[in-house]
């Protein structure tokens, strides 16, 4: 049997199956559907120092393969996080990551102090790329910023950190390069895609917010790409996220170089997918004569030039 | 129900599955019937919960869709082995649905949500219907009536209303779901019609106000429908004094609580409000918590 084990610097995993953030509540709400022993990760939805209302509805809108949203971070803030959800997260029989959003540096330094107080977290995912929300949270965009708020959060945390890190950008691969630089121990690619829908009898934007972020089978080839260019330029373990639904989707990231992946939006229409890949993956592994998952990482071939 | 982290409608044992369609028919004009085979899903499912439903062949349409439980039947051994639901073809998923044929697979998960509440407590219960939403009121119908019982273990009454009716309310004749299931012994069904071509010509919160102006007013109403008749409806029973619930119909992308779409704004107790997810703390609400 192939070792599913995966190493991403400081953090170590089971399994490179993740479930992503914003696609799995608070694990509370998956439980009869999914075994958390089977997953690598559970990422519960992101969290803010204040509690957020989110955007108004409506906040979902199917696409063709694939949906846009724009929930707006919709969470009670970090006080009730560590209050009423994550005992119960920690009691799971599954590595935990927090996942986290800021106005700014200054906000990321106050979460990141709450946060240490749980060595039983595996890590901490900073969502610095979410399309939904105003006011500089897209720090993503900037590869200053995203090293001053990486940085701020790592010295002020002695967790793993993830940086998750927008599509919508000309080059992500200089934003990764930041996180890199400011110590994150792995990035995650990739959030949405900014994008909308629009009712045209009414002259109207679908969403509430107007706009809002692309996922699901639509954007695979996009997270592909960036991972593929991220992973074979940038030195630090890359998550992969995007449009997988499959174990095939999974084994192509792994292949363009993800050290792991995440299950979103798939886990909106097969709730208990991600643990059924997590347990399919060995299987593959052996027939690929692979020994562990990082015999497959990053085993691309380029065509000769 | 048991509640779960104060979630009123997060179903602890919620399964997802692979169901069998085992009948398909027309119920009405762009209305259709479906029969699907799920034992695990029969077995527990209340009146007013519903389930996710969606086509593992193809991913657009991608997302599941969420249909409220008509009604559940039995096998051989009695015992209810799949659900039924009606629905009215309006996009893309709906209109994939209406190529399902007998013995065709579909993925199904549930029971979600909490369900209308028990109804033991009241002696006059009027039902009231917009459109497509009257399904959820057949099973809540012939549970208030003692003539079938839902859930695991079987949920048996200790009381029965003295009345129960069902005020309909469709655009026109042609649009009148399912009329001949809900001929059931003691059901008091009035209709409406905005055309006037079968029943009250208007609306059916017109026959809801009568009921209520009549010699036996309900003491509890329950309502599935457009947003703005259910408003309207929660108006009559406020001015009134009746209890009254409200069943949304939220769109939703999961249906179990984790893709945070199917907001709806509930008061809270210091008069402010927030957003609810409607399918785990609904979809089932008391009319005057919502700020509709």
């Amino acid at each position: 049997m192939a070792n599913l084990n995966v190493t991403l610097n400081r953090l170590s995993l089971q399994n490179p199956i993740l479930v992503a953030s914003g696609t799995f509540g608070y694990a509370r709400e998956t439980a009869a559907f999914i075994d958390f022993s089977k997953l690598g990760g559970i990422i519960p939805k992101t969290v803010t120092p204040q509690p957020r209302a989110g955007n108004p509805p409506p906040r979902t809108i199917e696409t063709s393969c694939g949906m846009l949203n724009s929930i707006g971070l919709d969470n009670d803030g970090i006080d009730y996080f560590i209050e009423k959800h994550l005992d119960y997260l920690l009691s799971l029989d599954c590595p935990i990551i927090a996942n986290v959003a800021g106005h700014n540096a200054e906000e990321f330094k106050q979460l990141a102090e709450k946060l240490n107080a749980f060595p039983q977290l595996a890590a901490v995912e900073l969502n610095i790329s979410c399309p939904n929300v105003s006011g500089g949270v897209d720090f993503a965009t900037n590869p200053e910023l995203t090293q001053q708020v990486v940085s701020t959060f790592r010295n002020a945390c002695d967790l793993p950190v993830i940086a998750k890190l927008t599509p919508n950008v000309t080059n992500v691969v200089e934003i990764a390069q930041a996180a890199a630089d400011a110590g994150a121990d792995a990035v995650t690619l990739i959030n949405t895609l900014l994008g909308m829908a629009i009712d045209w009898k009414k002259r109207k934007p679908i969403l509430g917010n107007v706009v809002g972020g692309l996922s699901g089978p639509a954007i695979k080839p996009v997270a592909l790409r960036i991972v593929w260019q991220v992973a074979s330029t940038v030195d630090i373990p890359v998550i992969g996220v995007g449009g997988i639904q499959s174990l095939d989707d999974v084994l192509e990231f792994l292949v363009a170089g993800a050290s792991a992946v995440q299950i979103g939006t798939a886990s909106f229409y097969n709730p208990g997918l991600a643990a059924r890949l997590a347990d399919e993956l060995s299987t593959v592994l052996d027939e690929q004569n692979c020994e562990s998952v990082s015999d497959i990482v990053g085993t691309l071939v380029l065509p000769e030039k | 129900m048991t509640e779960c982290h104060g979630l009123a409608g997060l179903v602890p044992t919620a399964v997802q599955t692979t169901g069998r369609v085992v009948e398909h028919e027309p119920m009405a004009r762009d209305t259709m019937r479906l029969r699907i085979e799920c034992p695990e899903i029969a077995r527990q499912i209340l009146p007013g919960q519903f389930f996710m439903v969606r086509d593992p062949r193809v991913t657009d349409p991608m997302l599941g869709r969420p249909f409220a439980l008509l009604d559940t039947y039995d096998g051989p051994t009695g015992e209810p082995i799949g659900v039924e639901f009606g629905y009215i073809v309006v996009g893309k998923m709906t209109e994939l649905m209406t190529t399902w044929r007998v013995g065709d697979e579909c993925e199904i998960w549930g029971p979600l949500g909490n369900g209308f509440p028990v109804p033991k407590d009241f002696e006059n219960l009027a039902l009231v219907a917009g459109g497509i939403g009257q399904t959820p009121f057949l099973a809540v119908a012939k549970e208030a009536l003692g003539h079938r019982s839902y859930g695991d273990p079987l949920r048996q009454l200790s009381n029965f209303p003295q009345s129960v009716s069902l005020s309909y309310g469709a655009r026109s004749a042609e649009y009148l779901a399912g009329l001949n299931l809900f001929e059931i012994d003691g059901l008091d069904l009035e209709i409406s019609t905005d055309d006037g071509s079968a029943g009250h010509r208007g609306f059916v919160t017109e026959l809801l106000a009568a009921r209520i102006a009549g010699e036996s007013p309900p003491d509890a109403i329950y309502c599935c429908g457009p947003e703005p008749m259910m408003a309207a409806v929660a108006r009559l029973a406020q001015e009134a004094g009746i209890s009254c619930w409200l069943s949304l119909e939220t769109p939703m992308a999961c249906g179990f609580g984790i893709c945070f779409s199917c907001v709806t704004r509930v008061r809270l107790d210091d008069g402010s409000w927030d957003y609810r997810r409607t399918c785990v703390e609904g979809p089932v609400f008391p009319a005057e918590t919502l700020v509709l």
